[in-house]
């Protein structure tokens, strides 16, 4: 991993949770062999909760930048879906890693259509079980509310019956309050990264968050908040001087584990990532509340979240997304956004113009980087970003500007 | 205000263009541009930028050793050990046009491989900026591969364009689709000019997509290899509404002018040169 933004002092939760990442796979195995049932899933309205509740293992599937499973993937599904999808099928087709093999069935919810699409061909031609949550167009609407909760109770019905367990309340309500624990450590280690003379950077947060997509999550936790004591007893790390480096906020498409393209380019050419609202980063952990132990208050919960770009508003000027936006990037302190799409990714692509005049209204310079997981666009990409921080340094006076 | 050659001694630095096609250079003393250099680009990225630095130097008859800072920028900035610095291109051709016409807001970037839409202040600070380098339309590769097709020089393509009586409209701005059209168009009996003009026009319109981004406000400065061709200018006169500075120095060596413009700054920042 080549980067440009580090911290000197060591931290070692951080090395526990990789640690714990490398034992997972066997972990979940074993618990498999006894009987527990592993449940992959994908997209942004699945709620775990329910598959905690329901002692089954849940694991947050799809990674991204490898563009042998795009190909892989793309002779089984249009190569006019994005690459995060191709790669999945991709890697749901091959399960040569760690974690498919292990899975029992796999649940995605119909936010991104492309998603559905995805796992009506992995049913079709790998024999996958599969559970689909429906998610309503009009999520602002009573009827896509009673829509959406009558769609998570028909999941939990196919749920248990497949796992042959009842979802008690209790379990719910456990669930429910792990997760929520999560989040807001999540949520804090995501202020606490943004912070001058932090141990800790926003591609560690990042990644942190992605272990999470495995680790068990009661275990999860506790790492997390060992993480967050440890994080308040280290020394100040001297050597993230502030104001050196362009503070970029990141928005867009997914970024899943192993897409670092963009990421290990912006670092490299001295930008400072300092925030996100992807929906593989901190937009998942944000906004929601869970009233009750009940299945309609997961769905209401879920639904009142930022809304998934895919769900269509078309007033720009009242979506609730640009509005979180503005206000992420007012809390971390970022200087200049830069907008990641992935190709066929087409609400980001749709919206980048409109959120490109509003925050440049705002005073925030805005850079569009369309990509794919192949390496052919890197020194393209490279110019765009190298010129673009260039920009930020002179517009901010970073350094002295070029 | 434009700035006229001179060749003068005292502290004198240099910007390196290392394009896809053509390599550049040039050479400021006391602020004022001094001598340039201008060679197509070899497969050896560093040795091409070295000898267009030696061409430039030549030109204004400063050895090497009296530089005080180079910057390097385009494609081959990643290979230019030879450079204090290196810099996008980006900021180098709106460096280079504030250097040349202060009151330029705009500008028209059409390189070797790729096409760009600048925006930048008064100061010559980037403000905002689109390219295109996904395939080779709308680029000086896509006018190479049509000067072929015509069997003429690349530098007479602008001139048969602008002998044009009417412009055949081109269904697309893909290189290989534009290729076999004009070659069916020939094949018509569509006279050459009106085609090269619908080619121009073609390009012209691909380039305007990339304003929709970044929006254009005058002046707006047509930089790169591209510029020279007068046929290209009218059709981006024509398509995008906008009048074009016309220009008093190269516009294909803006990049490298910016480059050495950021030198001289960097150097008198430095303590290395005295602000002229």
């Amino acid at each position: 991993m080549s980067s440009s933004v580090t911290t000197a002092v060591k931290v070692n939760t951080l090395e526990k949770i990789r640690q714990a990442l490398k034992e997972r796979p066997a972990q979940i195995a074993a618990a498999k062999q006894k009987g527990q049932k592993v449940i992959g899933w994908l997209n942004y309205f699945v709620p775990e909760e329910i598959l905690l509740a329901l002692d089954t293992i849940p694991v947050r599937i799809g990674t991204g930048g490898d563009e042998q499973l795009v190909d892989f993937g793309g002779r089984y599904i249009s190569t006019k879906n994005c690459v995060f999808v191709r790669s999945v099928v991709g890697l749901l087709g091959e399960k040569k890693d760690a974690y498919t093999p292990l899975l029992d069935l796999l649940a995605a919810d119909a936010s991104c259509l492309q998603i559905f699409r995805l796992a009506e061909v992995v049913k079709y031609y790998f024999k996958y079980e599969t559970a689909i949550l429906g998610v309503p167009r009009s999520f602002t609407a009573p009827e896509g509310r009673a829509y959406f909760r009558q769609e998570l109770r028909s999941f939990v019905e196919q749920l248990e019956k497949f796992t042959g367990r009842k979802l008690a309340e209790d379990k719910l309500n456990s669930a429910i309050e792990l997760l929520a624990k999560i989040r807001v450590t999540l949520r804090y280690l995501y202020e606490y990264q943004a912070q001058d003379y932090a141990n800790l950077t926003w591609r560690e947060v990042f990644e942190i968050v992605h272990a999470g997509f495995y680790l068990d999550r009661a275990e999860y936790l506790k790492l997390l908040q060992e993480l967050v004591v440890e994080l308040e007893t280290l020394p100040v790390d001297k050597n993230r001087i502030p104001g050196l480096q362009p503070r970029i906020f990141l928005t867009g498409s997914q970024l899943s584990p192993g897409d670092v393209k963009l990421i290990n380019i912006i670092e490299d050419l001295g930008g400072q990532i300092v925030g996100d609202d992807l929906w593989t980063g901190l937009s998942s952990y944000l906004d929601i509340q869970i009233t009750a132990p009940t299945v309609d208050a997961v769905a209401d919960g879920y639904l009142a979240r930022v809304p998934h770009a895919a769900l269509p508003y078309l007033d720009i000027g009242t979506d609730s997304r640009i509005k979180k936006l503005k206000e992420l990037l007012q809390k971390f302190r970022a200087q200049a956004v830069i907008d990641h799409t992935l190709r066929y990714c087409d609400p980001y692509t749709f919206k980048a113009g409109e959120t490109k005049d509003i925050l440049n209204n705002e005073g925030y310079p805005f850079l569009e980087i369309h990509t794919e997981y192949a390496s052919s666009d890197v020194e393209a990409i490279r110019t765009r970003v190298e010129a673009f921080l260039e920009l930020v340094r002179t517009r901010n006076d970073v350094a002295g500007g070029i | 205000m434009t700035n006229t050659e001179k060749k003068i001694s005292g502290d004198v630095v240099a910007g390196v263009d290392v394009g896809s096609l053509a390599a550049k250079s040039v050479i400021i003393a006391d602020g004022e541009i001094v001598g340039h250099g201008l060679i197509p680009s070899g497969f050896n990225s560093e040795e091409t930028g070295k000898s267009v630095l030696q061409h430039a130097l030549n030109s204004a008859g400063v050895p090497r050793a009296a530089l005080k800072y180079i910057v390097a920028t385009g494609y081959g900035r990643i290979s230019a050990d030879y450079a204090n610095k290196t810099v996008t291109e980006i900021s180098c051709h709106a460096r280079g046009a504030n250097f040349l016409y202060p009151s330029v807001r705009t500008i028209i970037d059409i390189g070797g491989q790729d096409c760009k839409a600048i925006r930048l202040d008064s100061s010559g600070n980037v403000v905002d900026f689109a390219m295109n380098d996904k395939c080779a339309a709308g680029t000086g590769r896509f006018l190479e591969v049509m000067s072929n097709v015509f069997k003429v020089k690349l530098e007479d393509l602008g001139d048969l364009a602008l002998s044009a009586d009417s412009i055949v409209p081109m269904s697309s701005t893909c290189t290989v689709f534009v290729e076999s059209e004009t070659i069916s168009l020939i094949a018509r009996g569509e006279k050459p000019a009106n085609i090269q003009a619908g080619i121009h026009h073609a390009i012209a319109n691909r380039i305007s997509g990339l304003f929709s981004r970044v929006g254009i406000e005058s002046d707006v400065f047509f930089s790169g290899g591209v510029a020279k061709n007068k046929g290209m200018r009218k059709a981006i006169t024509e398509v995008l509404k906008v009048n074009i500075v016309e220009p008093t120095f190269d516009p294909q060596l803006t990049g490298a002018l910016g480059a050495a413009a950021i030198a001289w700054k960097n150097a008198v920042r430095e303590g290395l040169c005295q602000a002229a």
